[in-house]
Order: structure tokens, then sequence, then C-alpha cells
């Protein structure tokens, strides 16, 4: 077999080189970019298969027919997935990303053989060919998927007797999504898929027995590997492999998206070794081998969940959370209105709200955290705010059903008078009773307080159901406030709901506004209040004396 | 700037003919498409600016094509403004949802159309 090359980078040219001999391969560099000369060399050389970087003069096309008129598979080495994307539109039989490892480079050489013999993949429809492309190799790493790679993994365990198996397991906080966009979500995606690649390729540079695969339609990646050495060494492997990838993970996530987002993911790993078993199929041997390394990914899941459980307990033991309070202006006059109280855990692995919700939630005591929380937001600020600001408190439907906060006594809170608090309901639970709901809300208005409607125009919920809260305030999801100064469908639902605010005699307040020019439309369209990064960072106070 | 090109998608002949000789004789280059499938391959060969959609279309919908091209990494720079018969609030946060950066309500008036091709080149401008 012979393999033409027109490369210059030189990390790929020794990549081949090693690719090559594993293969047993000649290895051709053609010297020259000129369309005519890598013509004249597939006409000379007969290879099997022509590894090109893009070359920006000639239409990979054109060098797709050349390769083609001699038989020759094309696969094209790509530095982004913008060049991989070129590479399958002008139908290369194979793409690779820089950089590489050998084993990559001679796996992807065998597929661009094997479909070379296919007929044609150039179906008639890109979005199918795409999501073909997708099926086998993962768009955010360039990983193989499961079904490329199973015949490598058989290889290996009926080579070696054994193979273990790591799964890992990417979770993250269905939070993140809500509260930050699906665009964010894709973006902590990409930085993990980014971070896992670049550790398997530092640390199994040229290793010939561990491959790395991508779980289709899904965000885990399994590791096939041969650790030798028997069980004690192989349980060490593995727990340096999950300490250094999970650190590794969590310091890319923090430094691109900070500690509050990191704090919502995380990454577990869990591992099997399977052994050759003449009697059972090698492939239903990997499989089942996968099952088990994905169950014990979850049960490690599952124990740093109940290591959170115990925090949480201590958490609301010791009352060891801290306030931020962040402002809220007036958008015409840009004076403080008043401050949305927002805890945080005290405890770095609680200290995003998001978290210690959840996990209160888990277990069962998010009536005992709400009441911790609601007592330090008020004792934090209320003796300091002056008497025309508000505080906003985060209540969710489910505190409603809680007997403490029903008969909540002002006075005991601290509260002297209750027209200045701001009770902001955040649908964390969806309010399943209505009519009893309404009637809820009804004793707290009586008793002086006001209420806001939290991330509206977002959700599936029309304006008719916040009609039916008649809240004083309407918050508007952030997802309607990024980058709104250049979307006018943004702008559009923004002005609707003003009109409709004004018309029900409430305040809108804009969150989550980051720029200036976001900023400027919001006050053209009318938003009363303004919240967010670009006026005030938050204040914190630090409420612990227990 | 009239030069790049703008893709319109609509699965009425008639709307496409009436948009196009707008469009053209204000000075754009346009590409057409029947459906969803054509669209996507029209958003390869010609990488256009902007994209006026048509929401209700046989097969694949205005939303699901308008999720694909935004959710694409190639098409970053790419503005879809949104061509719906219904203009209530909960199409419109369909809208948001599927990425869309501008809608117009059919029928169309040509006027606003213009006004709406204007803003969201320049807004697209602004972005690079």
């Amino acid at each position: 077999m012979t393999i033409l090359a027109r490369v210059r980078d030189p990390e790929l040219r020794a990549r081949l080189s090693e690719a090559a001999e594993q293969l047993g391969a000649r290895l051709v560099f053609a010297q020259d970019n000129a369309e005519a000369h890598i013509a004249r060399e597939i006409a000379r050389e007969h290879p099997s298969v022509v590894v090109l970087e893009p070359i920006h003069e000639i239409p990979l096309e054109t060098l797709r027919s050349d390769a083609r008129r001699s038989n020759a598979a094309l696969l094209v080495a790509g530095h982004s997935t913008a060049d991989a994307a070129a590479a399958v539109r002008a139908g290369a039989d194979e793409w690779l990303l820089l950089p590489t490892t050998a084993r990559d480079v001679e796996a992807r050489i065998q597929t661009a053989i094997a479909r070379s013999g296919v007929p044609s993949l150039r179906l008639e429809n890109t979005a199918r060919l795409i999501r073909y492309e997708e099926f086998l190799y993962d768009r955010r790493t360039g990983f193989p998927t499961l079904p490329v790679m199973i015949q490598r993994a058989r290889e290996i365990l009926e080579a070696r007797g054994e193979l273990t198996i790591l799964y890992i397991n990417f979770v993250w906080y269905e939070k993140i999504e809500e509260t930050y966009g699906w665009q964010r979500l894709d973006d902590v995606l990409e930085t993990t898929a980014a971070a896992v690649r670049e550790f398997y390729i530092n640390e199994y540079p040229a290793q010939q027995n561990v491959l790395m695969v991508s779980h289709v339609a899904d965000d885990d990646f399994i590791l096939f590997a041969e650790l030798a050495g028997g069980d004690e060494a192989r349980e060490n492997q593995i727990r340096h492999i999950s300490e250094r990838l999970g650190g590794s993970l969590r310091d890319r996530v923090e430094a691109e998206h900070g500690e509050e987002l990191a704090a919502l993911c995380g990454i577990y790993v869990g591992a099997a070794t399977v052994f050759r078993n003449p009697k059972i199929r090698t492939e239903r041997l990997i499989y089942r081998g996968i099952r088990e390394a994905n169950r014990a990914a979850r049960s490690a899941e599952e124990w740093e969940r109940a290591g959170k459980i115990a925090h949480l307990k201590a958490t609301i033991r010791d009352g060891a959370v801290f306030m931020e309070y962040h402002p809220i202006i007036v958008t015409a006059t840009e004076e403080v209105y008043g401050f949305e109280a927002l805890a945080r855990g005290q405890r770095r692995e609680l200290r995003s709200p998001e978290v210690l919700f959840e996990v209160a939630e888990e277990a069962n005591m998010l009536w005992e955290l709400s009441r911790l929380l609601r007592q330090r937001a008020v004792q934090g600020i209320i003796n300091e705010l002056k008497p025309d600001q508000y505080l906003f408190l985060n209540v969710d439907p489910h505190d409603f059903d809680d007997p403490a906060f029903l008969n909540l006594d002002p006075g005991e809170l601290g509260i002297r008078d209750p027209s200045r608090i701001v009770l902001e309901i955040t649908e964390r639970s969806a309010i399943t009773d209505y009519p009893r709901f309404q009637e809820y809300l009804t004793t707290f208005r009586e008793r002086g307080f006001q209420f806001a409607v939290d991330d509206a125009g977002s959700g599936y919920a029309g304006l008719g159901s916040i009609a039916n809260l008649a809240p004083d305030y309407i918050k508007l999801d952030i997802s309607l406030i990024s980058n709104i100064d250049t979307n006018f469908l943004k702008q559009n639902l923004v002005s609707t709901i003003v009109t409709f605010a004004e018309s029900e005699g409430a305040k809108v307040i804009a969150e989550g506004v980051e720029r200036r020019e976001e900023f400027e439309t919001v006050r053209e369209l009318g938003v009363h209040l303004t919240q967010g990064f670009l006026f005030h960072r938050p204040r914190f106070v630090t409420a612990h004396e227990a | 700037m009239a030069n790049v090109p703008i893709l319109v998608v609509d699965d009425d002949p008639s709307a496409l003919d009436i948009v196009r000789t707008y469009l053209e004789s204000e000075g754009y280059e346009v590409a057409l498409a029947r459906d969803g499938k054509e669209a996507l391959a029209q958003m390869e060969a010609v990488h256009p600016a902007i994209v006026l959609l048509d929401v209700m279309m046989p097969g694949m919908d205005g939303w699901e094509v308008a999720r694909i091209i935004k959710n694409h990494p190639d098409y970053t720079d790419v503005r879809v403004i949104m061509l719906t018969a219904r203009s209530d609030f909960t199409d419109k946060q369909e809208g948001l949802r599927a990425g869309a950066d501008d809608y117009i309500v059919k029928p169309i008036r040509l006027e606003e159309l213009g006004k709406s091709v204007a803003r969201n080149l320049a807004a697209r401008g602004q972005a690079e």
C-alpha cells in the first residue's frame, strides 16, 4: 500500500510516518503544491490514499477528481471544523483534525480507503450528508464514534486478552440551560470537548492501545485502554486518569466560563475491565463492559450527590450562607430602586444558588433552606435600605405550601414595612393549583407585600398566565436581553410586554443587561427598571455570625 | 454592501416572485428556495447575508430551518427574518427560541420588507 501526502505540518508528517509504519505502508511526500504536480504524483505512485492539508489555490473538488481517477481515497487534514466541513462538502472520503495521534491517523486512513470503495458518498442533500458525518465523527471533538472504533477495540481485546473501558460521564445541572440559555450550554460543551481532546493527545501521544471515542447523541466519552500490571496497578491508573481529567476539565470550564457556571458541571469516571472469553462474542463483551463502566460512572455521581446532601445539612445547621445584593436601577434616572437578594453557600461545592436549591430538593429540605435564606436576606440589608428602596426576595411556588412562610410574621423577620418587600416568584417548581395559589398571593397582598414574576417571555407561558397573577413587576428573561440591540424580534417582544405591563399597572424589569448598547435599547423600549453587571457589581454581605 | 446575497424561502411561487422582483430592484442579489431542503442546499451554495424564511412550509417548517441555520457554526453571521402569517405573542416566542433575528407579518408590505432587510444588514455590519 502506498500513501501519498502533501503535508507541511511537521507534527502531522511525524504522525503519518508512524501510522504508515504501523500499516506497513510506503509513504511518499509530494514536494509541490501545484495541482499538476500532485496529479502527476498520483498517476505515478498509484497510492491507495492521498493525504492533503487544505490548499487555498486548488479547489478540493479538483484534487478529489485527481484522486478518484486513479482509485485513490482522499483524506484531508484540517485545522478547524470549518476545514473539516469544507472537506466533507468537497467529497473527501475522510478528514481529521490537527493536532492528532498516530493511532487516529491510522484509523482514518483505513476508513478513507474503506469509504472510497463505496460508490458515492455525496448524498443529494447536504443536510443529510452532514448528519451522516456526525454519526461517524463527533462534530465537537472530532473523535470517532463508537461504531467506527468498535472494530479496533475488538482487535485490542483479542490481541491482549483484556481491555479496560473508562466511561467519562459529563453532567450539568439543567439550570445551566434555563438560566444561561442553550447557546451558553453549547459553549460549555465545546470547552469540555476541547479539554477532553487535549487531555487525550497530551497523555497518549503515540500510544497504540488507547482509543478515545465520543458517544453518539450524548456528551459522554469512552476511553478504551490496555492498562496492564494487575488489578492494583489498573485501579491506580484509573484513579489517576479520573483525577487528572476531572481536574483539567473543571479548570478549563472555570477559566472560560467562570466559577459560577463551573459549579454547575461535574465529571464522573467509571471503569470496567473485560477479559477475552472464547465462548462470548467479543463485541458483546465490549458492549457489556461499556454498560458496566457507565453504571460505575453514575454511581460515582450518586456518591458525590450524597456528599453534597451532607454538606447542605451542615450548611443549614450552621447557617453557612452569604448574601449578594444585586442593585435594580430606574432605567430613566439610573438611580437605585432596590436590591435583589441572592444567596450563596459558603462551602465551595454549594456556592451556586442553583446547586443549593437542587440539592435541597433532593434532600427534601427546601423549606428549611428557604427559611434560612429569607431570614439572612432581610437581616443583611434591611437597616441600610433607604426609605424609598425595595428589597426583592426570591420565593418559589413550593414555599407557599410551607406553613411557616404562609403565616409569616413580617415583624419577626425584621420587616417594618411589608410594602417595601417584593416577593419574586421564580418558577423553579411549577404552579399546579392556580386558584389556591392566587388565594395565597391575596393574603400576602393584603398584608402589603408586592409581587414580581420572574423570567417572563421565554417559556411557553403566554402573557395570559402572567396576567392571572396580577404582579406588580414583570422580570424579563435574560434570553430576551442579550444582544437585544441587534435583534429586532426581541425588541418587538419586549415592547409588547412593556405595553401589556402598563395596561396591567405593572413595571417591567430587564435582567442581565451587560452592555451599554443593550441598556440604550431597553431604555428606548420603555423598560422601567434595569438590573445587570453594566451598572453595579453586586454587594456582598457575609451575614454569618452564628 | 448591496452585493451580499439574500436567500428567500417560500413554498408559494408568487410570493417568491414578488419578493425577488422587489429585492432585485433595490439592488440586492437574490437566491430562492421552495422548501427547507432547498434552503439548506442554497445556504451552502451562496452563503447569504440574510435569509427570509416562510414559517408555514410543507416538510421542514420555517422554525426548524431557522434552528438549523442558527445552530450551524458556519452561519453565525447570517441573519434570519421570519415571514409569518401570525403575529401573536406565542408565535414570536417560537421565533425567539428558534434564534430568529426579526420577523415580518404576511401579507408582506414591501416597504416594511425593505426596512427590515436594511436594518438587519446594518446590525450584521455592526456585529462584525
